[in-house]
């Protein structure tokens, strides 16, 4: 006869390091004297004081992206080594921890995810609310038809000068920022122009309209991809922004940092 | 001043008129306390008071603090109508001991609330301001969440010892002093950070550069980065200056139109 925990003490059986997702202050308090491993909390806000922490950026809906994010952030803030076993704690169908995986860190497998958020120019807080915009906006789309966008966040100083209006700026002499409660709708509307949003390092909409002029040479990104794809890579390496675009075609979010495709996210599965 | 009750009746209807008045006032007390306790809650004040020390105190010995100061008032109605019952049953040996008590009654109890709440709002200083300070982690920070409450504190005692009557002049010009080097020092200490705000007031209203054009401030040239309130960030060759926004008005600024 076995407990049911015991057939579950091998997932957890020598581990290096137990990350712990989105936990509550009383679980956090058993787990952070678990013996031979530590302790890692991945969660939106350190609000349990945790000493090795990685900030979560965006909600993940899909378990398995949020721990590959854990993992890359850990592996980037230095927390864990390639090849470590590595334990997930995590909540999947409710608010409370409710499931355990096992994985290996596997560096080859890094996205840079987490360099996207943590080393770019723009605030974190920045880009996720320019990706949330933008799944927004792939949701619901412009009266039920899909649109694209394309938002270039960060160094807007650089992007306005190798870039050209195509048309009068409407953020114009504007002090709106990303993640302002109107801003949704406002890039809703505006998003029917052409054109790329060029969004300052600390948030504020510099300009729609941009028609983006950098140096597309040497820009890998994959077959397939459209001009905006192809203008947002090109613009990520002339300069140290980040593009987000939101494909017409396919409805997919895509990010690139440094001319690469860093990340694509389906904004129906948010 | 006394009252003459020996012409309303004779002692033993004294007697009955006093039992009537103590039990009046216990009656009423009860119903001001509850009554208060009711108020108390409907203003959300024990959400407020959540987490001090006070409330704290109160909750160790199984009360909460709405319910102390219900209490308290209640007791000050009971002692009051039992003074009042002794007075008109015309039990007290000595009656002129009464009167200046009883006349000093009313400025205690203000005293007493003043120092309840002085402490109350102390608490509550320190627990916002060491909310609000605590995302920036520098030890040393944990000092002015408690130079707050002991300001807030200082003031309510004060307030409470002029109450009773008791000298509080030097008090007072301590409290001045305190407060004048207080404004003296953010007046000397924010002065470029006043100065700029107002500069950078203008120039979010004017616009007179914006981000992406090429300026010169003093001596940094280079491309906008940034307006924020106090500050504009110029970033050239990889080099980001951050200049206050007092000197662009102080040095002028050059945009360049190639």
């Amino acid at each position: 006869m076995v407990r049911p925990p015991e057939l579950l003490e091998d997932v957890l059986d020598g581990i290096d390091a137990l990350l712990v997702f989105s936990p509550s202050g009383a679980y956090y308090d058993r787990a952070k004297d678990v013996e031979g491993a530590d302790v890692v909390v991945v969660a939106p806000e350190n609000a349990v004081g945790a000493d090795e922490f990685v900030e979560l950026p965006l909600a993940f809906d899909d378990v398995k992206e949020r721990i590959r994010f854990g993992i890359e952030g850990a592996l980037t803030e230095g927390v864990v080594d390639d090849g470590d076993e590595l334990g997930c704690a995590a909540p999947l169908f409710g608010d409370d921890i409710d499931m355990v995986a096992r994985t290996k860190v596997d560096e080859s497998r890094h996205s840079g995810i987490y360099d996207l958020f943590a080393n770019s120019r723009a605030e974190p807080g920045v880009i996720r609310d320019v990706f949330e915009v933008a799944i927004e906006l792939g949701k619901k789309g412009q009266k039920g038809e899909p649109i694209g966008a394309l938002f270039v966040v960060g160094d807007a100083g650089k992007v306005m000068n190798k870039s050209r209006p195509l048309s009068y700026n409407p953020f114009e002499k504007s002090h709106v920022h990303v993640g302002d409660p109107i801003v949704n709708v406002m890039l809703k509307e505006f998003s029917r122009l052409d054109g790329a949003f060029v969004i300052s390092d600390s948030g504020k909409i510099v300009s729609a309209y941009r028609y983006l002029e950098p140096g597309a040479e040497g820009t890998d990104i994959p077959k397939g991809l459209g001009a905006r794809h192809m203008a947002a890579g090109a613009i990520t390496r002339d300069t140290s922004a980040v593009g987000i675009a939101l494909s017409e075609s396919d409805g997919l979010v895509r990010a690139f940092k440094n001319g690469e495709l860093v990340l694509e996210l389906d904004p129906e599965e948010y | 001043m006394p009252v003459d009750y020996t012409q309303v009746a004779d002692a033993d209807f004294r007697y009955l008129f006093a039992a009537v008045v103590f039990f009046t006032g216990i009656v009423f007390g009860y119903l001001v306390g509850r009554v208060n306790e009711r108020l108390l809650r409907a203003m959300d004040v024990d959400d407020a008071v959540e987490g001090t020390t006070i409330d704290q105190m109160a909750r160790d010995v199984g009360s909460s603090t709405v319910s102390l100061v219900a209490r308290l008032t209640s007791w000050i109605i009971y002692a009051f109508s039992a003074l009042v019952a002794l007075e008109v049953a015309q039990l007290t040996v000595q009656d002129a001991v009464w009167y200046p008590i009883v006349g000093f009654f009313p400025s205690l109890v203000v005293a007493v609330v003043v120092l309840f709440a002085g402490v109350l709002l102390g608490d509550k200083a320190e627990l916002l301001v060491g909310e609000r300070l605590r995302s920036v982690k520098v030890p040393e920070l944990t000092l002015i969440p408690l130079v707050v409450k002991y300001s807030v504190l200082y003031v309510a005692v004060l307030i409470a010892l002029s109450q009773v009557g008791v000298a509080v002049d030097a008090l007072l010009i301590l409290l001045l002093a305190y407060v004048a080097a207080l404004i003296l020092f953010t007046a000397v200490g924010t002065r470029h950070l006043l100065t700029s705000a107002a500069a950078g007031v203008y120039l979010l209203l004017r616009q007179p550069y914006g981000i992406g054009d090429r300026v010169a401030i003093g001596d940094h040239e280079g491309i906008v980065q940034e307006v924020d309130v106090f500050v504009t960030h110029v970033e050239e060759n990889g080099r980001e200056y951050v200049v206050p926004n007092h000197l662009v008005f102080r040095r002028g600024v050059v945009v360049v139109r190639e």
